[in-house]
């Protein structure tokens, strides 16, 4: 292996990669554009609601009771200055508990209660919250209810600290940077083949072997360099760095390696972009069910990209170290190498 | 111009192209996005707290809960698939009913029910299933609600879903892809392959080639429309008047492509020049998607005038409504087509076809 001639081929590549300035430029602003995408993502949960509420003599304690830790109450002075918060935005309900029910309620005799609703708020959600407030009169009347309810948390309880949706996003970000590079890699391999550069190559006292891992060194740094200046700049690397570049490293020797399979099964350019639109519609599945809890079942653990998105999300939003993923790390190598291997060896087969 | 040569072009177009790539995309992108949109905003990301239930008995419970629009019901078979959604996140909380536990809360005797809550749940979802989860208990119970809700409904917007704000895009895509994207591709690739230098040797002239392109990706792109509009039910009540605009907008996109492939060398040069172009082409979208937004921004691009009657249309819009859109839309067209003529005409100055072109040189 002459690794002099292999960094002069990784160094043709890179340089005629960026020498192409539309390439060059699409480079950047998908880079620019995926960046913006996370910062315009809302950096902050919102987990509580508040109902504006005006009930003239309402005992003490009554809402406290009804609250919780997700729904604030919010006194209005009347229900003129009620409506105005609802019609203003401010509240999406508002509660109208006029002095006499409240009496009537604690005397034990049936009342009623107006809620109002911000066309704002979905029609689906209306009878949610009637349900909810429907309790405040089983509570003025002083009505246990026989039932002991016992609330189990399952999983870190993160009431309080969720996890904004542009993290959530972040995962799926580095695995569209990995597989748009993967497409790029493929796609310099395919034009080579179509214009016979790569058979010239081979004339050349360079090695089939060195051809291959030169190419796999531009598909592996291009695509690690920009995955890393995206976790860089949206703060991805801010907890267990070294883990999470490890993370990304192997990311990048997969994609190559998927990249190198989308290069020899396709026959030209068009059908190379294909299989690499396949590819990246199953290699983005983990990484909804990153964004989307729940959507996916326990299937997802044999796409291999699962075990990056997986590892990067628990370390950046759970402050996961090396103990915790390492067996997504050990599972992400054997894919990498596998996949690394195997797009090899078939490409070689192709032009051997 | 020969009206028989372009149609025999046509369906050669038609035919050999129904296999490429573009193709292809242009067909599966629309529908696969309608149904990725219809799938997560119809139900995934409603918003609504998920509650998830297994019943070892028959309880009223789980019927109740299934009345109510505010929530989403899940049934699981036993207490391990539902500890196990729970904890994926499938539902913010589960409650796991024992035999004869209606009867128990009927007959007034304590009883204990534990609530499984996924640690990543809102604590808002948290709370509003918690209480509607006691009123429940209550109604099985044969409490009476001592108060009577009457509700009102302040003000007089209205709300548009997600659903609905994602449209515009979908159709945006459609008409683009396969408006833009085939007869550009088709064309780039004839250049490429030099069949297009063949095919101007033969009494075909060049404009009727480009027309025959043209007329593919506006078929494509009406025809994929009119599928998409159809499978997400936004057809309006003016079909004809929908199907005229869908053509208009179709032939701007596919005027646009030749444009495109007659600029381009290549096949990734057009893919990099669509992808640098896109934000311009699909940002009435993002207006349509953010209400909030100053929506006069969205009409300072031209895609906004293929999109916006599309949408006004199947919302119900008519002639009137649409006509100001319609009319500059027409007169983009206009515009465009005469660009268009210019550029090929001066293509095909420098050297019969378009291999010869400035730009190819």
């Amino acid at each position: 292996m002459n690794w002099g001639v292999i960094g002069t081929l990784v160094a043709k590549d890179i340089s005629l990669y960026f020498k192409n300035r539309f390439f060059a430029l699409i480079t950047v602003l998908a880079l620019v554009g995926y960046t913006v995408m996370f910062f315009v993502m809302p950096a902050s949960v919102n987990e509580t609601v508040e109902i504006g509420i005006y009930a003239p003599n309402l005992p003490v304690g009554i809402l406290d009771r009804l609250a919780g830790d997700g729904v604030n109450f919010v006194a209005a002075p009347s229900r003129e200055a009620l409506e105005a918060t609802i019609l203003g935005g401010d509240q999406p309900v508002g509660l109208v508990l006029e002095a006499g029910t409240v009496a009537r309620l604690v005397a034990g005799q049936q009342g009623r209660i107006e809620v109002l609703f911000a066309t704002a708020l979905p029609e689906d959600f209306r009878d949610l919250y009637t349900t909810v407030l429907g309790e405040l009169g089983f509570l003025l009347s002083g009505r246990p209810l026989a039932v002991e309810i016992d609330e189990q948390v399952l999983g870190p309880d993160l009431a309080g600290q969720q996890i904004p949706p542009r993290q959530r996003l972040l995962p799926m970000l580095a695995v569209f940077i990995l597989m748009m590079e993967t497409m790029g890699l493929a796609s310099l391999i395919s034009t080579e083949v179509e214009e016979g550069t790569l058979q010239a190559l081979l004339v050349t006292p360079m090695s089939m072997r060195e051809l291959f891992v030169g190419k796999g060194l531009t598909g592996v740094t291009l695509a690690f360099v920009q995955v890393v200046l995206l976790m860089a700049v949206t703060g991805g690397l801010a907890r267990q760095p070294l883990l999470v570049l490890v993370a990304l490293l192997l990311g990048a020797m997969l994609v190559t390696g998927v990249g190198f399979l989308m290069a020899s099964v396709g026959k030209d350019l068009l059908s190379v972009m294909s299989w690499g639109v396949l590819a990246l519609l199953v290699l983005i599945i983990p990484s909804i069910g990153i964004l989307l809890p729940g959507v996916v079942s326990g299937w997802v653990r044999a796409i291999p990209s699962h075990y990056l998105v997986d590892t990067v999300h628990r370390v950046a939003n759970f402050g996961a170290g090396w103990g915790d993923v390492g067996v997504n790390l050990l599972a992400l190598l054997a894919f990498s190498a596998a996949f690394l291997w195997l797009g090899g060896a078939v490409l070689r087969r192709r032009f051997a | 111009m020969n009206p028989v040569r372009i149609g025999t072009l046509l369906r050669q177009e038609i035919i050999s192209g129904a296999w490429s790539f573009f193709f292809i995309f242009a067909l599966v992108v629309p529908i696969v996005l309608t149904l990725v949109v219809n799938l997560l905003f119809g139900t995934l990301l409603s918003g609504k707290p998920k509650l998830g239930i297994a019943d070892a008995g028959r309880s009223q419970i789980a019927a109740l809960a299934g009345e109510l629009d505010s929530l989403r019901l899940r049934a699981y078979p036993d207490a391990d698939a539902l500890l196990r959604a729970v904890e994926a996140g499938a539902v913010d909380l589960g409650l796991i009913l024992p035999e004869g536990f209606d009867a128990s809360l009927a007959a007034g005797e304590a009883t204990e029910v534990t609530a499984y809550l996924w640690g990543q749940s809102l604590l808002q979802n948290r709370a509003l299933l918690g209480t509607t989860l006691v009123q429940l208990l209550r109604q099985v119970a044969g409490q009476t609600s001592p108060l009577e809700v009457v509700t009102t409904v302040l003000g007089d917007g209205t709300v548009v879903p997600w659903r609905d704000r994602l449209l515009p895009f979908i159709v945006l895509i459609t008409i683009l892809i396969g408006g833009v994207m085939v007869p550009a591709s088709s064309l780039v690739t004839e250049k490429q392959k030099g069949t297009l230098r063949a095919l101007t040797i033969t009494p075909t002239t060049l404009g009727e080639v480009l027309i025959a392109k043209g007329l593919t990706g506006a078929l494509l792109a009406t025809a994929t429309g009119v599928m998409i509009l159809a499978l997400n039910q936004a057809f309006g009540s003016r079909p004809l008047l929908l199907l005229v605009v869908l053509a208009l907008g179709s032939i701007m996109a596919a005027t646009f492509g030749i444009l495109l492939g007659a600029l381009v060398k290549d096949v990734n040069t057009l893919l990099a020049t669509i992808k640098g172009i896109g934000l311009f082409l699909y940002a009435p979208a993002i207006f349509y998607l953010f209400p909030t937004l100053p929506q006069w921004i969205g009409r300072l691009f031209p895609t906004y005038y293929l999109v916006a009657p599309v949408v006004e249309i199947s919302e119900g819009g008519g002639w009137a409504e649409v006509a100001p859109e319609l009319l500059i839309l027409l007169g983009l067209l206009a515009a465009l087509l005469v660009v268009t003529a210019m550029v090929v005409r001066r293509i095909s100055h420098y050297g019969a076809d378009l291999n010869m072109m400035p730009a190819a040189a």
